[in-house]
């Protein structure tokens, strides 16, 4: 287990060293660092002396190290526009993003764990086929069209939710479902394989057989076994909805990090989208990693692979 | 560092776990809830570049001189009375009796701190041509300051009068841009209770307001200013009651808005013009655009008047010469006019060589049916168009680039009703100058190296005829911009384009 | 990761099943699987409109009339007796004046290029990756999948967003950026299947025989795993098309005149509240175009894996 959960986490520092480098590379391929902090009404004069003053002069290699240095102790510097600490940027925006993917994932799970439990318990019933073609449906439609029609109808025409803003949790309502409908489909479908697959194993049978409830059965020792996949699935879907929520943020003026991202991104505010970049995948990193782990602790064949 | 990380998501929770939703219907509250559609980079003054901040800065802070929205003319705020002493000395009188939100006094400490700061190029304030014409500011005694230009500055009272706020000296020299950022204080009719930079600001009524300025006690006891970057989720809450005034809105959408009972929609001209630069100088690729016959054809190609009726409505007016008709020196008279005439432009194209049209890359930020309608009238006449939609800073810094040969732009002035606040911006040699014409440039150095009037106007007609006669513009139209707001706001739009909160009561 | 879906269509009771031969057995299959065949109509249908979009369309959809714009569509005659709705504009006509109809058919165009070429490019990527991991195992396995990691870690949106808002937007380079973007799944699916074939007796086989390694991954290897890499494939293009809608939403994706249907979607969301046909038709189209890919995605991995569905 040990060996198993170092090579894991060796693994996952590479990425994100190969994560940041992309990113660093990238943005500083289109944008001089020197002119974007130096302002508009700046000479060529004064560009070169900012060039000097922040080490934009140095080479790439060295420049990234440094920057990388200072990210490792939650320093990304300054955002060039808003003239203030990305990490404070970042601290203020997290919480409504943070809130609004667990919301959009509890949904999703609340959704489809219940759907995709009945639907396996009925293989092909008439349940089953409504489950399905609802999560086909589904994932066939645009997230932001079906952000827009929430707000007409909920917002506007019957006035039961506040359509932008973050103040409280209603605010969070609309935003989570236009945000986790579409990872429904797969939680459902993998509950449903799931409990199919362990409700024909051995051990159901065997507690069929002693008697037991069948309610007991379903909860205590079926469905138990057959979410682990779905846990893991569900960290991983986590770290796709921080990456995923700018257009969701951008409609339902949420200013979460999705926004600031987005915002970030047109005004070419290069230190906040590298901050950003990073601080998603390290999220998607650590939860993977950790569901890795989990898995590699409740079944250990994986260890070996 | 780390444990604010963790107070983050500790925070993230607490989100969740808290309030129910507040109820509509803010005329009961005397609150005024206001969407703006983009975010002030920094409520510092001088660390802000968009017009959202001005507006903030005119409910929070003050201008030694202000402006009649409607004659133009400058008033009193907080200087009483000045005079030039020579034409690069300014003095001016300070009304007494003024306190700032945090109950400091104002004095010619205040002016002298604030103007010298900023103008030390060592800050770093953004929109270096607001200040870079001072060289410094002097006390004379406890309310009377002397101001001295760098060189005979004409347009000096327009910049004193809306780019300008005086901060209080003693708490700015503490706090500094950061603090300022976050905790404004001046001496306007309003005073800041939160902040939650760039998503929500609260506003409240300063009942310690001085008299006799050129603001009138605020009305409204508190205005909540949400930053909403949708326009269709600001319409949503207008519809929905959740906010009370909107602005910029579509005009489609400002005529269906009109229809809704508890609504009002004003449609108002602004100083802001809208134009299509072109690169004259040669400083992109593009080598097509560099022929005057090429510019004068698309000039000829666009039909403006239809755009205008069709698409942007209201008020808005056919432009000719570079710049809004009421500034000082704008004389449309000596503007070379470009009527919409396809077969001309076919022809022009031809003489220079492009009978067959050519590829253009296409830059513009605003609403993209204007773009669009825009290049759909290139393309009649055989032009291949490639449009680059942006966001304005990118646009703007794609000029600075020099890499735009044609693009869609617009000036407000600054509201500044005086030429100098657009053509020398635009034809004077900065990274926005796509003509690079040293005689444009040395005609506009004179007519703003003076304060006689007569010598100004010369200069600038000399600059418009050539600007429009190169086709080195093609000015299009002046903007309207639509205002939508409840029934129950009493509210009046101003040509400068800038809502005055404070005057607005409830019906 | 996604369990096969089951449209119980197409089932055979076994005893016919066996009366029957392969092929004539797999064409039972798909002319049974109703959903599938659904899939397949709508999207022959959308291929045909945009192949034939020249022949179909009643207009230029770049021909713009400023003084005929936001006509309602021809419903809006029959309902509320709209002078403005007719017959030469059936669907009405855009901000600009353009036919919404035509607009509507070249779409397609825009929408089936950008999913088929994000599609061939995540696919030669993602298989390539894949198969060379499933094949060989060992050290090409672990950069593989240290790849696969590194670009899952990186979210797609944004990097698409911060990519394109970077270097410019066009069609070719949503194109680009997608299909940059999009081949982890292709190779994550690709390894595992390839690592089953390499194990399956004939491929021991020709590789005891001294078949060389291209021959036998083209030849034994690829025809084993052509049904995953066709389901991969539908659930990718989908996928790009909606991403594509996506970033034209936030106005980096295609640009205008080009009627893209995100783009078409994004231009008429303020006039969701006082015309709703606008938004509505274009989102009707994409949803009826992602939904036929991804019937057909799900079809074919019913069709050709029936004994594995449940």
């Amino acid at each position: 287990m040990l060996v198993y959960s170092l090579k894991r986490l060796l693994l996952a520092c590479l990425v994100v060293l190969t994560v940041s480098g992309i990113t660093f590379i990238l943005t500083n391929a289109a944008i001089d660092p020197a002119k974007a902090l130096a302002g508009d009404s700046a000479s060529a004069a004064d560009i070169d002396a900012i060039r000097k003053a922040y080490g934009f002069d140095r080479p790439l290699p060295v420049q990234y190290f440094d920057w990388l240095g200072s990210a490792l102790i939650g320093e990304f510097g300054e955002s060039v526009r808003m003239r203030r600490p990305v990490a404070t940027l970042l601290l203020e925006r997290l919480p409504v993003t943070m809130s609004l993917g667990a919301c959009a994932l509890a949904f999703a799970l609340l959704l489809s764990i219940p759907l995709g439990v009945v639907a396996a318990l009925k293989p092909n019933s008439a349940v089953d086929r409504v489950a399905l073609s609802l999560s086909v449906l589904g994932q066939a439609l645009p997230t932001f069209w079906f952000a827009l029609m929430m707000i007409i109808l909920f917002g506007v025409i019957l006035r039961w939710l506040p359509i932008s803003g973050s103040d409280t949790w209603l605010h969070f309502v609309m935003p989570a479902i236009a945000l986790g409908y579409y990872a429904t489909p797969a939680f459902m479908r993998l509950t449903r394989a799931g409990m199919i697959e362990v409700l024909a194993s051995d051990y159901i049978r065997t507690a069929r057989a002693k008697g037991l409830r069948p309610p007991t059965v379903l909860f205590k020792h079926a469905l138990r076994n057959a979410v682990i996949p779905v846990v893991s699935l569900a960290a991983v879907q986590f770290g796709f909805m921080l990456g995923g929520s700018v257009v969701i943020e951008t409609i339902f003026a949420l200013h979460g990090v999705g926004f600031l991202a987005w915002e970030s991104i047109s005004r070419s505010d290069i230190p906040v989208v590298q901050a950003i970049v990073l601080l998603i995948s390290l999220f998607y990193i650590v939860l993977t990693l950790l569901a890795d782990l989990l898995n590699a602790y409740l079944d250990p064949r994986i260890r070996v692979a | 560092m780390m444990k604010q990380w963790a107070t983050a998501v500790s925070a993230a929770a607490l989100a969740l776990a808290c309030g129910v939703p507040e109820a509509a219907a803010q005329k009961s509250k005397d609150t005024l809830r206001v969407a703006w559609q983009y975010t002030i980079e920094n409520v510092d003054n001088y660390f802000n570049t968009n017009r959202e901040g001005i507006l903030f800065s005119r409910m929070v802070f003050d201008n030694l001189i202000d402006r009649d929205p409607k004659t133009f003319k400058a008033v009193p705020n907080l200087a009483t009375a000045w005079k030039w002493a020579d034409d690069r000395t300014l003095e001016m009188e300070l009304r007494q009796g003024v306190k700032f939100h945090n109950g400091e006094e104002f004095d010619a400490d205040d002016v002298v701190f604030t103007l010298n700061w900023i103008s030390d190029p060592a800050n770093k304030v953004l929109n270096q041509s607001n200040v870079n014409w001072i060289e410094k500011a002097e006390k004379v005694d406890k309310f009377k300051v002397r101001i001295i230009s760098k060189k005979p500055f004409p347009a000096a009272l327009e910049f004193l009068t809306i780019p300008l706020v005086i901060y209080p000296n003693e708490y700015y020299a503490k706090a500094g841009p950061k603090e300022m950022g976050l905790k404004p204080v001046g001496t306007g009719p309003y005073k800041v209770t939160k902040i939650e930079p760039a998503k929500e600001y609260t506003l409240e009524r300063f009942d310690g307001h001085f008299k006799g300025g050129s603001k009138p006690d605020a009305k409204i006891k508190h205005i909540v200013i949400r930053t909403i970057p949708e326009m269709s989720t600001q319409i949503a809450e207008l519809l929905a009651g959740g906010i009370d005034w909107i602005w910029y809105v579509p005009t489609d959408q400002a005529d269906r808005l009109e229809r809704v009972p508890s609504l009002k929609v004003d449609r108002a001209e602004t100083m802001r013009t809208g134009y299509i630069g072109f690169d004259a100088a040669g400083r992109t690729t593009n080598k097509a655009i560099n022929d005057v016959r090429v510019r004068q054809a698309i000039a000829h190609a666009i039909d403006r008047d239809a755009i205008i009726k069709n698409l942007i409505g209201g008020a808005s007016r056919k432009i000719h010469a570079p710049c809004f008709p009421t500034q000082f020196g704008c004389d449309d008279s000596v503007a070379t006019r470009y009527d919409y005439d396809p077969a001309k432009a076919k022809k022009l194209l031809a003489e220079a060589g492009f009978a067959n049209g050519f590829d253009l890359d296409f830059y513009a930020y605003r609403p993209r049916d204007w773009a669009e309608a825009i290049m759909g009238y290139l393309t009649a006449v055989g032009i291949r168009p490639k449009l680059q939609h942006m966001t304005y800073i990118a646009v703007r810094d794609k000029n600075h680039e020099g890499v735009t040969p044609m693009y869609f732009m617009d000036w407000g002035s600054y509201s500044i009703n005086d030429v100098s606040a657009i053509m020398p911006n635009f034809f004077g040699g900065s990274p926005d100058d796509f003509a690079r014409d040293p005689e444009l440039q040395a005609w506009l150095q004179a007519g703003g190296a003076t304060v006689d009037e007569k010598v100004r106007k010369e200069n600038y007609a000399k600059a418009v005829k050539r600007i429009t006669e190169r086709a080195y513009w093609l000015p299009m139209f002046s903007f309207v911009t639509n205002y939508a707001y409840t029934k129950d706001l009493d509210f009046t739009p101003f040509p400068d384009e800038i809502p005055r909160y404070y005057q607005y009561g409830w019906k | 990761m996604a369990a096969p879906a089951t449209f119980d269509a197409g089932r055979l009771a076994p005893e016919r099943a066996l009366a029957l031969g392969p092929v004539a057995l797999l064409r039972r299959r798909i002319f049974g699987h109703r959903s599938l065949m659904l899939g397949i109509v709508v999207l022959g249908l959308m291929l045909a409109m945009g192949l034939l979009a020249y022949f179909i369309a009643p207009h230029d959809p770049y021909a713009q009339s400023l003084a005929s714009r936001r006509f309602p569509p021809i419903w809006h005659a029959w309902i509320w007796d709209d002078p403005k709705a007719g017959w030469n504009n059936v669907l009405g006509t855009d901000k600009v004046g353009r036919d919404y109809l035509s607009r509507l058919i070249y779409g397609a165009r825009i929408s089936l290029l950008i999913g088929f070429a994000t599609m061939v490019i995540s696919g030669l990527i993602g298989t390539t990756l894949g198969v060379l991991a499933g094949y060989f195992g060992g050290r090409v396995d672990m950069v593989v999948t240290f790849l696969v990691t590194t670009r899952l870690s990186m979210p797609v949106v944004l990097v698409a967003l911060a990519v394109v808002a970077l270097f410019g937007s066009s069609l070719e380079m949503v194109i680009l950026v997608l299909g940059f973007l999009l081949w982890d799944r292709f190779a994550v699916v690709m390894r595992s299947v390839t690592m089953q074939a390499r194990d399956l007796d004939y491929v021991t086989a020709a590789r005891a025989i001294g078949c060389s390694t291209p021959y036998i991954i083209v030849r034994e290897i690829m025809p084993n795993i052509v049904n995953s890499l066709v389901v991969v494939a539908t659930v990718e293009m989908a996928n790009a098309i909606l991403l594509e809608a996506a970033l034209s939403f936030l106005g980096l994706g295609v640009q205008p005149p080009l009627p893209s249907w995100g783009l078409m979607l994004s231009e008429a969301k303020e006039d969701m509240f006082f015309s709703p046909w606008m938004i509505t038709l274009p989102g009707i189209c994409l949803f009826m175009l992602v939904l036929s890919i991804n019937l057909l995605g799900d079809g074919v991995r019913d069709v050709t894996a029936p004994e594995g569905r449940n």
